[in-house]
This record gives structure tokens, C-alpha cells and sequence, in this order.
């Protein structure tokens, strides 16, 4: 008797955590199908009494959502892959080619950038967007987007070209076959799993951050979905059914790549912040 | 005949992309606030170099004296509520067997999504007329609670957000700790009859210090760092009543154009982040004797 009852306890405070965590979802997710503000306060945690699909196509439409999803789409997605593409070219120019204390410096230069703690750069870098005469534009979150996740990029790629064996340039090299093939065809290919870490965690912060975002952007066709969605609650405060609906756009993608790739999230996330 | 990863252009083509970038983006913005932190710049006028003037008058500013304390507040927060709660859940997962695996995605989940839209949507849970809290504490015949528009409530409103947020990432850092420790030392301590919590607290939570500093440690910087979630909130309001160092600081610089007061205050909010963490590790990690297993 006494065991079960033990070994139950620690189950009921998860579950007690878990629904914390959950409820706030599943409230907006049935305030989204809601008709009215009326419905959501007089029935806040029932179904809605009929599901208006009509929000979503509203929010999607009137209300913008499909140009900030878009947009934050295509820059989360390029900044991270031109990320990655950097970071991998820096890491295997300084783990694999034969200028060892070149590649030293290099290293420690790129890894003093994650000591600086994001938001001290800020009022710098909008300056700078601003000289550049970017700012207003997609190059102004492009540009610092790239740059960011490249200390952490390459220290992780890095880390993991090391551990490949020198065997296999020497017999490339052998054969005859030129850097850039080696870099694509042989060492790119067996970096793969790094890559598709480092990959994620740069989409994600993309697609997450805010700061820049809605600094950087004044453009309402530009905003990306952070700061669009923030756009959007000040301008239909009124209207909570159609919020939730954005709130549910915008959290629906992360959570379905969540679902599939949980692991590897997980483990590229948790990695970033304890070598950080 | 290894002339190929010798090749003088090739590495200069892979390296100065990366360069290039970081170098504009991290070293010279870094290079211009210090700059900028010492003149009176505003966008406008000229640059002119006014030596410490803008560090003696942040410490003079009585707002940003406020927001200084409203940081320190949520970095005894986090240390003292927040570690400890991780702490106690990471040891409840890893003590069971059946939905381990669940309990940590779950847990996790919410640091993968935008700090502003959890903002937006904690606003809705806040909120004193469709909030969920607030219809709870109305089916027990309660008055709404204006949490963020109340400056008793408000802070605390944001720091229960941003560790709902946050509190399953550190959970899970430590959770891989705790799982990592050889099965033997606690089987062992079983059969000498320890009980659960004797484990946990002897055996498991000494082992995992390295981890719980490295938590601390993060905790400390991210509690210098919050800055989306004051602004999306409350922005700061109300009456400063959430007002954290890096939300004063882009309102002056972004709203005000104070360019060189704003810079200042970045330089300041980094040497926190630096002293606060070196304080750390030179008076606790530093002491802690090394756990060897």
C-alpha cells in the first residue's frame, strides 16, 4: 500500500506542472473559436459553443498574419542557412587546413562574441543598420540574424569536424580531389548532424526574436510574426477571439517542428546555452 | 602533396565571410558603445566626448536607480525561488520511470516559443475581464486583479510568466545531469536503506553542483537580459513599476534618441552582467571542493 502511494507523489506534482504549462494553450486555442469577447469571459474554459473558423481566415487575411508569417518564415530560414554555411566553411577552414595558428586566433576572436550578452549591442547595432542605410528593410534583421549565430555556429561545428579523422582528406588529397570537393562531398556530408543542430537553433531564434525585430522594422508589410503579433493585439485589443487566433499561428509551426524534432532541439538548445 | 589545405586563398575565402560579418556586427558595435557611451550623442547634434557625465548621471537618474532594483529583484527571484523549484522537479522527473519522456518535452516546451507572444498571451490569462485567472477568482466571488496595471502585481506578474517560460529549460540541463550519474552509487546507497529523499539530497544533489552553478550562473545573466516580455507586457509601465535596466535603456535611445545616455547604460548593464558572475565564481564556485565519481 505504502510503496504505490510513494512512488504516485511524484507523478501528481508533474502533473500538477505539466497542466500548468498546458492550460494557458488549450485556453486560447478554444478562445480562438470563440464568436465574442462575451463567449470567452462568460464561458472561459468550456468549447466554444460553435467553432468560428471564420477567425483564423480573418488573421489571416485582414489582419496580416500571412505577410508577418511569411516573412519571418523566409528570414529565420535563410539567416540560419547562411549561418550555417559560414560557420561550416570557417569551422572546416580552421580545424582542416594546415594554418594552425591562424586558425587559433581566429578561433578565440570569434568565441569572445559569446561572452557579450545580446541586448548591450542593441543601440550600437540599430546605429549601424542605420549608417548602413538598411534600416527599414529585411537586411537590417538579415545581416545581425547571421552574424549572431555565428559564434555559437562555429564553435559547435567546429567541435565536431575535429573529431572526424584526418585519414580521409589525406587519402582525398591522394586522389587528387580539390578542397572544395573535399569540403561538400566528404566532410559537409559527415558533419551533417552538427549542421542540422546548429540549423535549428538559429531558425528558432530567428523566428523567435522580438527585439530587433521591432526596432529595426517600422513597416507593417516588413514585421516579422514576433513583433506583427504584437502590432496586432494593440491594434485589435478589443477583438481577444481574433488574437488568440494569431497567438495560435504563430506558436502552431514551432510546435509541430517541436513534435518531430524534440531530440535534437532539445539537445542543440541545452548545448548553446552550458558551452555559452 | 599537401599543397591543397595549404592553399592561402581557399582558407581566406571560408574565413572572411564569417569575419566579416561578426566582425561588423559584434566588434565594431562593441567598439562604437564605448565610444558613443562617453559623448552626449543624440542623433542630432555632435558628438561631443563629456567624459564619465553619463555614468554619474545614471546612478543619479532616479528611474534608472528603479529599474537597477527591479533587476536585482528578479535575479533574487530566479536564484532563490526559481533554482530551487528546478531543483526539487528535475530530482521528481528523474525519480520516475513511466512518462519521464513526456514530463521533459512538456516542460521544456515553452522556452522554444517567442518571448513576445507568450507575453501576448500571459497578457490574455492576466487580463481583468477575459482572463483566466481572473474567472477563477471570480467564481469564488473575488474582485478582478488589474495584475499588470496594479504596481503591486506587476512585476511579479512578468517574473511568474518568464518562469513559466523558462523553468523547464533548466530543468532539463539538470535532469541530464541527474541521469547521467552512474546507477550504482544510488543502488548502493538502497540497499544501505536510504530513502528517497536522502538520495536525492546526499547523493544526488551534491553530484550535480557543477550544473546547479552553471543554472545559477544563467539565471544571473538571463535576469539581466529581460527585456522582450517588460516590453511587450507593460513596457515598462506601470509608472516603472516593471521597468528592467535593458528596457529603460532602449526606451531612451530608441523613443528619446538619448544615443550616448543610452549606449551608457548598455556599458553598465554589461559590467552587472561581468561583476555579478565573476562574484559568483570567485566566492562559491570557487570554494566548492570537486566532486569525483
Amino acid at each position: 500500500m505504502a510503496i504505490p502511494l510513494r512512488r504516485t507523489i511524484p507523478h501528481l506534482f508533474m502533473i500538477a506542472y505539466v497542466i500548468i504549462i498546458l492550460v494557458p494553450f488549450i485556453f486560447i486555442l478554444f478562445s480562438s473559436f470563440k464568436a465574442n469577447n462575451t463567449e470567452i469571459a462568460t464561458h472561459p474554459f468550456g468549447l466554444p459553443k460553435s467553432w468560428e473558423f471564420g477567425n483564423y481566415k480573418e488573421a489571416w487575411v485582414k489582419a496580416k498574419i500571412n505577410v508577418y508569417f511569411f516573412n519571418s518564415f523566409y528570414l529565420a530560414f535563410t539567416a540560419a542557412a547562411t549561418g550555417v554555411l559560414f560557420s561550416a566553411a570557417t569551422a572546416f577552414a580552421i580545424t582542416r587546413m594546415k594554418f594552425k595558428r591562424t586558425s587559433g586566433w581566429i578561433y578565440q576572436f570569434v568565441l569572445i562574441g559569446m561572452l557579450i550578452p545580446g541586448n548591450v549591442l542593441f543601440i550600437a547595432q540599430y546605429l549601424l543598420v542605420q549608417k548602413l542605410g538598411i534600416l527599414d528593410t529585411h537586411w537590417s534583421l538579415f545581416l545581425p540574424y547571421t552574424a549572431g549565430a555565428l559564434p555559437f555556429s562555429v564553435l559547435l561545428v567546429s567541435a565536431f569536424m575535429k573529431s572526424i579523422p584526418h585519414e580521409l582528406e589525406e587519402a582525398a588529397v591522394v586522389d587528387g580531389m580539390n578542397v572544395f570537393r573535399m569540403f561538400f562531398q566528404i566532410i559537409l556530408p559527415l558533419t551533417v548532424p552538427a549542421l542540422v543542430t546548429v540549423f535549428i537553433v538559429n531558425f528558432l531564434g530567428n523566428w523567435n526574436e522580438y527585439l530587433l525585430s521591432f526596432f529595426f522594422i517600422s513597416k507593417d508589410a516588413l514585421r516579422t510574426l514576433p513583433s506583427g503579433m504584437v502590432q496586432f493585439r494593440d491594434a485589435f485589443q478589443t477583438n481577444y477571439a481574433l488574437v488568440c487566433t494569431g497567438i495560435v499561428f504563430s506558436v502552431v509551426p514551432v510546435l509541430v517542428m517541436y513534435a518531430f524534432l524534440q531530440r535534437k532541439i532539445i539537445e542543440g538548445l541545452t548545448a548553446g546555452s552550458v558551452k555559452g | 602533396m599537401r599543397t591543397t589545405l595549404r592553399n592561402p586563398y581557399v582558407y581566406l575565402l571560408f574565413v572572411v565571410p564569417t569575419i566579416a560579418l561578426y566582425f561588423l556586427f559584434f566588434i565594431y558595435p562593441m567598439l562604437t558603445s564605448v565610444f558613443y557611451g562617453f559623448t552626449n550623442w543624440n542623433g542630432l547634434d555632435t558628438k561631443d566626448f563629456i567624459g564619465f557625465d553619463n555614468f554619474v548621471n545614471a546612478f543619479k537618474d532616479e528611474d534608472f536607480r528603479n529599474s537597477i532594483w527591479n533587476n536585482l529583484y528578479i535575479l533574487l527571484f530566479s536564484c532563490c525561488v526559481q533554482v530551487p523549484l528546478i531543483i526539487v522537479f528535475s530530482l521528481l522527473i528523474s525519480s520516475v520511470k513511466r512518462f519521464q519522456g513526456f514530463y521533459k518535452t512538456t516542460v521544456f516546451m515553452p522556452s522554444i516559443l517567442s518571448t513576445s507572444v507568450i507575453g501576448i498571451l500571459w497578457g490574455y490569462i492576466y487580463d481583468p475581464d477575459v482572463g483566466l485567472i481572473n474567472n477563477i477568482l471570480k467564481t469564488f466571488g473575488l474582485d478582478p486583479i488589474y495584475f499588470l496595471a496594479d504596481t503591486k502585481w506587476a512585476l511579479l506578474s512578468i517574473l511568474i510568466t518568464n518562469a513559466w517560460q523558462w523553468m523547464g529549460f533548466y530543468i532539463v540541463l539538470i535532469l541530464a545531469a541527474i541521469l547521467g550519474i552512474p546507477k550504482d552509487i544510488d543502488e548502493a546507497a538502497m540497499i544501505d536503506g536510504a530513502t528517497g529523499v536522502q538520495r536525492a539530497w546526499y547523493l544526488t544533489v551534491p553530484l550535480i553542483k557543477p550544473i546547479i552553478n552553471v543554472v545559477i550562473m544563467l539565471s544571473i545573466a538571463g535576469a539581466l537580459r529581460v527585456v522582450d516580455i517588460v516590453l511587450v507586457m507593460t513596457e515598462g509601465g506601470p509608472a516603472g513599476a516593471t521597468d528592467v535596466m535593458a528596457s529603460y535603456m532602449v526606451n531612451k535611445a530608441i523613443k528619446y534618441g538619448d544615443y550616448g545616455y543610452g549606449t551608457a547604460l548598455s556599458i553598465i548593464i554589461f559590467i552587472f552582467a561581468l561583476v555579478l558572475t565573476a562574484l559568483y565564481q570567485t566566492l562559491v564556485v570557487r570554494r566548492q571542493e570537486k566532486v569525483e565519481y
